[in-house]
This record gives structure tokens, sequence and C-alpha cells, in this order.
């Protein structure tokens, strides 16, 4: 078992900057889930710490000690791809085992081994078999078997998940993070699903353009974003923002006009002045709240989806700014009709012109 | 149902048409009429024939297996073909060998990941396999010339002067230097079916077996030879049908009588000689069916052997 830590990592392919100024560490036995876009350069990272890229800059240690230098079979950590990278002419044993064969581990001790991996993840009466003859599902859990046989320091997941169909993502998931729990070894993931690195992650890295966004625990993230890309990326269907304006200032907040409607809302003290330019995030589940303090919002509906127990609501405002609603499953929305939504101030976010969130840090949520 | 009622057309002709498939005929038919009249046709006639003798009037006659008795028992006409087919087989080896191994090793490294310039050297390579093999014939020649070729004196600058010699005119290295000349034409074949099995590798597969502890040699022998071994095969097959139909190159650079002393003599400039004729020998369509029967024979044999003995163990493999 072993930490990762991260300093100042940079990565340039030519003249392009994948990475800058990476700085991070994860805990031993932490749950690591790195987020972000495609060509966010997430994989990169990925790939940097177990060693099949080389970096332009900065230090990467494990377990305490540096191994920028270090093969990758010499970093104990183990990987599992995107695409299981089986060896398609080996049976599931010989891959499971294949590994160990460089590790010169004898005979007896790679049998039990295997035979173990095996076991835990249901894999014993499939040892014989070429990966050919099996499905999606039991490739994956055979690329996972590589992986523990190993018995790495830190494991790594490329994308794991996104060659399965939809029910068989979700299993997975659950498999993995009992894995986790069970094996208690440190684990970064890869994914541009914000739903798996919700529900896996005991802490996320979002990543954007080569750069850490934020990082935090799951609803850490969820419910302080720190700025537009994070508060945009974080939450299914993503946040609506509107454009605003400060109208004024007092000791606690700032009065801001909207979509024609107005919101005193609190804010970090110094952090906005009269005037300003700003955008206010609210999620779609907070547009249908019809409380007592609630602000209006008037439009028109573009569009209805719905899922059972909620409608997503597509409108647009008078102001001509497109957003999502979630509604309640009954909601009676029909497309082409006047559509009203609710918003709490308590629920409001506001990001100055430069995208970073200007929400006191103590806000609790919810 | 009503549509085919509508246009007219009789219901029993519809039923008639779907119990004789005729257009699979029809696709089939030009395809079937050119490799008969093309192939077909005069393989066999070329197998009765062998089966014929002729005297000096013209007239023919049934000997049956008469001519492969001759063939391999008369001494005039076993030592040439024993001779030919065993220059044949060293031809054969030698390409196995050595351009198959020149291929492979090429090919992986044009394979390298972070090559420059790949494009230029593939296209290098392979240049050669496009020119006429009279040309190819004709540069060798030249540059192995004793008298005035540039091949003594590129060794000379680099202090290997002595060890040059009339490689084409000695009979204990022609077979050998013709071959290498064939292999340097002929290396971008297996250069680029290899490079293509190769490339179509996953890179994923690669790193996995990096991550797993494999280095460079382990991940070449555990991982990308044997997904390529069904590529090594289709190679070996192509290398073997034509090595046993090589004629060209032979003809070109030593003539019909693959001097000095029949030593670069293979069976197809052996079947040349008996079939056309070559200066004092008379020509004998029958002797040279014959031959001919008897390489397509040899051929089939090696064949069936990888059919049945080798290609059935391969697997294809799918990423």
């Amino acid at each position: 078992m072993a930490d990762v830590s991260l300093h100042s990592i940079a990565k340039s392919f030519g003249t392009a900057e994948i990475l800058r100024d990476i700085n991070l560490t994860v805990d031993d036995g932490e749950f690591v889930v790195f987020v972000g876009p495609s060509g966010c350069g997430k994989s990169t990272l990925l790939r940097i710490i177990a060693g099949l890229e080389p970096v332009s800059g900065g230090e990467i240690r494990i377990g305490g000690r540096r191994v920028n230098e270090m093969p990758p079979a010499e970093r104990k950590i183990a990987m599992v791809f995107q695409s299981y990278a089986l060896y398609p002419h080996m049976s599931v044993y010989k891959n499971m085992a294949f590994g160990l064969k460089f590790a010169k581990t004898n005979k007896a001790e790679v049998d039990r081994r295997v035979r173990q991996a095996a076991e835990i993840l249901k894999l014993s009466a499939l040892l014989d078999r070429k990966p050919r003859e099996l499905s999606g599902g039991q490739r994956q859990r055979v690329a996972i078997g590589r992986a523990i046989v190993r018995e790495p320091s830190v494991f790594l997941f490329d994308e794991p998940l996104s060659n399965l169909d939809a029910a068989l993502r979700v299993n997975t998931r659950l498999e993995i993070a009992k894995l986790h729990r069970d094996l208690g070894a440190t684990m970064i993931y890869v994914t541009h699903d914000q739903v798996e690195a919700m529900t896996l992650a005991s802490k996320i890295v979002v990543l954007n353009h080569g750069r850490i966004e934020q990082v935090g625990a799951p609803l850490e993230l969820y419910r302080h974003p720190r700025n537009l890309f994070v508060a945009g990326f974080i939450g299914s269907p993503r946040m609506n923002f509107i454009k605003g304006q400060v109208l004024g200032l007092d000791d606690t907040g700032a009065t801001i006009a909207f979509a024609g409607a107005q919101a005193e809302v609190r804010t970090r003290l110094g952090a906005l002045k009269a005037g300003d330019e700003v955008t206010i995030g609210v999620r779609p589940e907070h547009m249908a709240e019809r409380a007592a303090e609630t602000i209006a919002l008037q439009g028109r509906i573009d569009a209805v989806e719905r899922l059972g127990e909620a409608s997503f609501v597509y409108m647009r405002l008078d102001g001509g700014e497109d957003v999502i609603v979630r509604a309640p499953g009954d909601e009676p929305a029909v497309p082409g009709e006047r559509f009203t939504a609710y918003l709490s101030r308590e629920t409001l976010y506001v990001f100055d012109a430069a995208g970073q969130a200007v929400i006191p840090t103590s806000r609790s949520m919810l | 149902m009503s549509d085919i009622a509508a246009s007219g057309v009789p219901v029993e002709s519809t039923a008639q048409r779907s119990r004789f498939p005729v257009h699979i005929l029809v696709f089939l038919a030009p395809a079937l009429v050119i490799y008969t009249a093309f192939s077909i046709y005069p393989l066999i006639d070329t197998i009765r024939l062998s089966l014929y003798a002729g005297d000096e009037t013209g007239a023919r006659y049934f000997v049956g297996l008469g001519n492969f008795t001759t063939l391999l028992t008369d001494p005039v006409w076993a030592d040439q073909f024993w001779n030919a087919l065993r220059n044949n087989l060293i031809f054969f080896a030698i390409h196995m060998v050595v351009q198959n191994g020149i291929g492979l090793g090429l090919a992986m490294l044009l394979s390298l990941p972070h090559l420059t310039g790949g494009s230029v050297y593939r296209t290098l390579l392979f240049l050669p396999t496009m020119l006429s093999v009279v040309i190819i014939g004709f540069i060798w020649q030249l540059i192995l010339n004793p008298l005035w070729g540039i091949a003594e004196t590129l060794l000379q600058a680099i202090g290997l002067g002595s060890l040059f010699g009339p490689w084409l005119g000695q009979e204990s290295t022609a077979l050998l230097t013709v071959s290498l000349i064939s292999v340097w034409q002929f290396v971008g074949i297996p250069m680029m079916l290899i490079y293509a099995a190769l490339i179509n590798i996953p890179d994923d597969l690669l790193d996995a077996a990096t991550v797993d502890g494999a280095g460079p040699f382990s991940v070449f022998w555990f991982v990308r030879l044997p997904l390529i071994l069904p590529t090594l095969g289709v190679v070996s097959i192509l290398t073997f049908v034509a090595n046993f139909n090589a004629f060209d190159l032979i003809y070109a650079i030593k003539g019909a009588l693959a001097g000095p002393n029949f030593s670069t003599d293979i069976l197809g400039t052996f079947f040349y000689r008996t079939f056309f004729g070559y200066q004092l020998q008379m020509g004998s369509p029958t002797m040279g069916a014959t031959v001919a029967t008897a390489m397509l024979v040899i051929i089939l044999i090696g064949v069936l052997i990888y059919l049945f003995g080798v290609q059935r163990r391969l697997q294809r493999h799918t990423f």
C-alpha cells in the first residue's frame, strides 16, 4: 500500500502543453477519480503515474520513493485499460499469470494468486477460455484480475467502464467499489463520466485544459464548486447559468438582477462591486421550489423529457437564456406553453466575471 | 402479393425462379468462364500433355507415366532435375531466413512509436520490388562486375577489398549471390505484410505488457510475435510459391543455362530449357509439360503441408 504524490508535473508533446503544474497528493487507500472532458489530460496524467509516459517536468513519488526514472514494473502499480488489453492468444489463466512470470514468482504462488483472484471475480470456471470466448463484462473482470494478482500498491483504471453497456456499467461500478473496500489499496481512476466520479470517489480531481480545477470529496464539489467549469461539470443535468448584474452591496451580500428578477445573495465580502457582470448558477433540481421566499422566472417550454420520477423541462426564459428545470414527475408541462420556474435564493451560486465562485465558503446547503 | 398480381407476372414462373437460382449462375459466370479458359483448361491440358511423347515427325502418342520415369531415373534428365530441385530448395531457404528475417526486423523498426521519416524508409525499401527484374539483374551485374563494377571499389574504400570475388561467376557463390539479389529486391513484401500486422496490434496491449513487467524483448517474444504468426505463415507460403515459380531473375542474370555449370539452375530455368529449348538443346513440349507438372506437384505438396499442418493451428486474433 502506498500514497502517490505529484509535484509540479508538466507534460508537453512538442509545442503542445498537455499538463502544467499538477500538484496532488493521493493518500494511502484513497479512491481518487480524475474527471474532465476529453483532451483535458487526465489519461496522460494516469499514464505518467504508470510510467508509460515520461514527464517534461516535476516529480512523482509512490510510497515515498521518487519513481520518475523507474520503468512501470518497478513502480508497484497495476493498470486496467479501457480496451481491457487482454492478450488474445492466452487463456484467462495465462493472462492473469503473465505479469508474475517477470516478477519471478514461483509456480505454486502464481497458481494460488490466480485462483484466489478468479474466486474474488467469479472467473474460476473461465480460466481456460480465451478472451474472445468471453463477454464484455467477463473480459473486464479478467483485466481487473490481472491487476489484482500482481498485488500492487496502486491500482490505475483508465476509463474501465466505457465499453460496457449501461446495466453492466452500474454493476461493475459497484464491484469496483467493493473491491476497493476489500483490498484497501490506493486506486486512481480516470473517467469522463461525472456519475462514475461521484459514485466511486473518495476524492475527485477535476481537470480541464491540463490544469487541476478543483480537488475535493464528491459532495463538496457538488455543493461548493470553485468556478464555473466545476459547477457545470459536476451534476447532471448540468447547472443552469444565467447572466446577471450586481445592483448594490451591503454587509451580508449583494443584490443581483438577473432574468427580470432580483435577489439578495450572500457573497464573500469585497468580491464584487456594484455594476459587476456576474453569472448566476442554479441547479435544475433547485428550480421547482414553490416555497415562501422564491424567485419566479417566466419562460416558454421548448421540450419536456419525462423520466417517471422527474420531468426535465427545457425552457427559454424571457431574458433569452435556456435553462433546464427538474420538475416533479407528474408536472403537466407541455412544449410551447408558458412555464414558471421557482428559485430559492439559498440555492443560487454567484460567479464573477472571471468565472470564480463568490459564495462564502462556510455556506451550507439543504 | 397484390403487387405481383397487379404487375401481371404469372405465379407459376415466380415459383420456378425461386427453385433454380439463375441469378447465382449469372453472377458466377464471368469469373468462371475467364478462370476456366485461362487457368483451369491450360492446367489440365498441361497435365494431359505430360502423359504423351512426341517424335521428330511431330506425332504424339500416349506413354502413361513414362515421361516421369525418364525425368526421375534417366541420368541425363535426373541429374538436371535433382540439381534444379536442390538449388531451388537452397534458393527458398535463403529467402525464408534472410528475406523474411530482415523483413521482420525492418517491420519492427518501422513500427517504432517515435520514428521520424518512417514513410520515407518504407517507400525506399519497397522501391526495388516495383522495378523490373530485368533492370535489377542488369544493375547488379554491373555492380558486381569484377572488371569495372563498383562493388570492389566500395569494399576497398572500407578496407575490405580482399574479400571481393567474382561472386556471380563462381560455382560456389553464384547461387547465394543470385538469391541475395532476389532477397534485396523482394524484402519489401514481407516487410509490408508484417508491418501491417504489427501496427494492427493495439498500443494498449503493448502498454499492458510493459506494465506487467515485460521488457522490449519479452514484449516482442510473448506478445507481438504470437500475434503476427498468422501473417508469418502467409509470408512463408507466398515465399514458397514465388520461389518455386521463380525464373526471371536468373534468366536475366545468367541466361537459361543458369551457369556457371548449372549452379544457379532452378526448376523454372530447367523447365524453360526443356520446353522451349536453348542453344543446342531441342525444345520438347511433352517433357516440358512433365517438368511443369512435377513443379505443380512439388508446390501442391508444400501448400498442402502448410494448409493442413500449419494454418489449422494458427489462430487469427481480433482485438
